[in-house]
């Protein structure tokens, strides 16, 4: 396999993600949109340095994996914490700001 | 004296140290406290004599100290192969930032929530957290630096956002600012992975080599990182998540949030853009001036039903972004220049505007615009400097915003940018209405209440910084314009 076969399925994972964050109603599917998005650009990442036999996209990947895992530890306890105050985690129950 | 050449990295260190100090005696102050002290007036009184404000201070004088330390530092140097660098525009950016959370902590030492007395250490520590990683973007010209510069410094702006827990509207920004701010990040990071491969670097030097080349890849890499940044910049039509977030978060922060990733965003736009591209940036600047159009359109039309001060200063922001923009799209050295000053003088406009309203929201308990209602009469100096600092934002002569704005348009119309020029000059004149709604509740409304209003003299002393700022610039603005100058002037040679 070539390197357009796993940039298509990064491509196709990203667009998941993308997909499900902005369809997506419950703010922890949300979540797990933006993890697939995170996730695409590791295979990206890696599928690049792998051709090209350069080793800074595997370094580069160990960083946004990193990312990945702080930004859903921290938006998961947003999400409990929301859970907490207001008893809900559907986006459209969140319409104390708007206009 | 300067720093030993082998330590650019002084400034970030400083920064550092000063967090983990931070982080330190919030720990050691709370070990000394009742575990089960519980929300009783008595455990309130007793953490604000104690830890509370002390470390508040501490992040105070840590900040100014490393302000000072910017100026010996040594412009020029750069470490691990040419990825930190330390140039005007790095060493420039960061006093910005640092200059900008000095003036919130100063802002926010008097703060009388719960949370901040008991939670002091943490909201402190995610401030000098935030700065460090603006600190590190600054300097940074490598893709990987860049992105975690960028995490660094967003990720306790989210936790910040949130800081008064209990209260329901906290929880609901920091979650549409953190779906939104991860969103593009992704959306950043899915780009440098583009240019990565397309260019088999992550070094911003070999952008340039790459687009000429050209790589759709880059190509595309270089739009998605434009959009991702546009996020964080508020820019049309990524904007929404800054008035929510302006809205609910403490105002000192909210102060401080305006301006400083605001300025980040620019710095990296300006390293990847304009640095990073070259001449083939030449066949951006129909976009980008387009992006500049439309967020000053939506920002200032938007902005008139505002009936709540922070919204309405939230949509001015995102006009103001646009007009920065404008200077972006000039892509010259005195357009580069003139987004620079145009930061500064912003930054004394914008935290000026949203101390007062944290002074004014204290003693009224509200935000509307109602509550100023004959301010003039009730306190005539805090009247004063609200209108001085919605005349610098609005660009009337005299006061910074006007060299501000007047400076962008001469550089896009030295690029030939007459449509964009002739629209921004028109919506300056729609922005002028919506600051003087305010000003008509200061000074002709009559009060609802006689007393004057409290002003914390720590507050005072914040607004009276950003106040010698706007006017200083006002009537002296040479100065300034030279130092941005000399700093564009590096980035083009």
């Amino acid at each position: 396999m070539g390197l357009q076969a796993y940039l298509t399925l990064a491509a196709v994972v990203f667009g998941i993600g993308l997909f499900g964050v902005v369809t997506r109603r419950n703010t922890i599917s949300i979540l797990l949109g933006i993890e697939l998005m995170l996730n695409s650009v590791n295979i990206n990442l890696v599928a690049f340095s792998r051709f090209s036999g350069d080793v800074t996209g595997m370094i580069f990947t160990v960083f946004t994996i990193c990312i990945t895992v702080v930004e859903a530890a921290l938006g998961l306890s947003i999400v409990i914490l929301l859970f907490r105050v207001r008893r809900t985690v559907t986006a459209d129950h969140l319409d104390l700001l708007k206009g | 004296m300067t720093l030993n050449s082998g330590m650019p990295l002084a400034i970030e260190l400083a920064l550092f140290a000063l967090a983990v100090a931070v982080l330190l005696k919030g720990i050691i102050g709370r070990a000394g406290q009742d575990p089960r002290a519980t929300e009783s007036a008595e455990s309130v009184g007793r953490a604000q004599r104690g830890s509370g404000s002390g470390t508040g201070w501490m992040t105070l004088f840590g900040l100014l100290a490393v302000f000072v330390l910017t100026f010996f530092a040594e412009e020029g140097t750069s470490i691990l192969r040419g990825s930190f660098v330390q140039d005007g525009l790095a060493l420039f950016a960061k006093r910005l930032f640092l200059a900008s959370a000095a003036i919130s902590v100063l802002g926010s030492l008097t703060m009388r929530q719960y949370a901040f007395s008991r939670r002091s250490a943490e909201y402190h520590f995610a401030i000098v957290v935030s700065v460090l990683g603006m600190s590190i973007l600054a300097s940074a010209r490598e893709l990987v630096l860049l992105f975690l510069a960028f995490e660094l410094m967003s990720i306790p702006l989210f936790l910040m956002t949130g800081f008064l827990k209990r209260e329901a509207v906290a929880s609901e920004a920091a979650l549409k600012f953190f779906l939104v701010g991860t969103a593009s990040s992704a959306v950043i990071v899915y780009g440098m992975s583009f240019i990565y491969g397309a260019t088999g670097s992550t070094a911003l030097e070999a952008i340039p080599a790459g687009l000429a080349d050209g790589n759709p890849l880059v190509q595309l890499g270089m739009v998605l990182l434009l959009a991702g940044l546009g996020f964080k910049i508020a820019a049309f039509p990524f904007h929404m998540w800054a008035p929510d977030t302006y809205e609910a978060a403490s105002t000192p922060f909210v102060a401080w949030l305006s301006v400083a990733p605001k300025a980040a965003g620019f710095v990296a736009l300006i390293r990847l853009y304009v640095q990073g591209m070259g001449d083939s940036m030449l066949a951006w600047i129909p976009a980008l001036a387009a992006l500049a159009g439309i967020t000053i359109i939506t920002g200032n039309l938007m902005a008139i039903p505002q009936r709540n001060i922070k919204r309405l200063l939230a949509y001015s922001g995102i006009a103001h972004i646009g007009y920065m923009l404008i200077g972006l799209a000039a892509f010259s050295s005195s357009g580069i220049a003139m987004l620079l000053f145009y930061l500064v003088a912003y930054m004394f406009g914008n935290m000026g505007a949203f101390l007062v309203i944290e002074t004014v929201s204290r003693s009224e308990q509200s935000d509307g615009i109602d509550a100023y209602k004959g301010l003039a009469q009730r306190s005539p100096l805090l009247a004063l400097s609200m209108l001085v600092f919605l005349l610098s934002l609005g660009g009337i002569p005299f006061v910074a915003g006007f060299w501000a704005k007047l400076f962008v348009f001469w550089a896009a119309i030295e690029r030939g940018l007459y449509g964009l020029v002739f629209l921004g000059a028109v919506l300056t004149v729609v922005a002028l209405y919506y600051y003087l709604v305010v000003a008509q509740r200061m000074y002709i409304d009559a009060p609802e209440r006689q007393e004057p209003v409290r002003i914390p003299g720590l507050l005072a002393t914040a607004i009276a910084i950003c106040m010698l700022g706007v006017v200083g610039m006002g009537v002296y603005p040479a100065p300034w314009v030279e130092m941005a100058q000399r700093v564009a002037a590096t980035l083009f040679v």
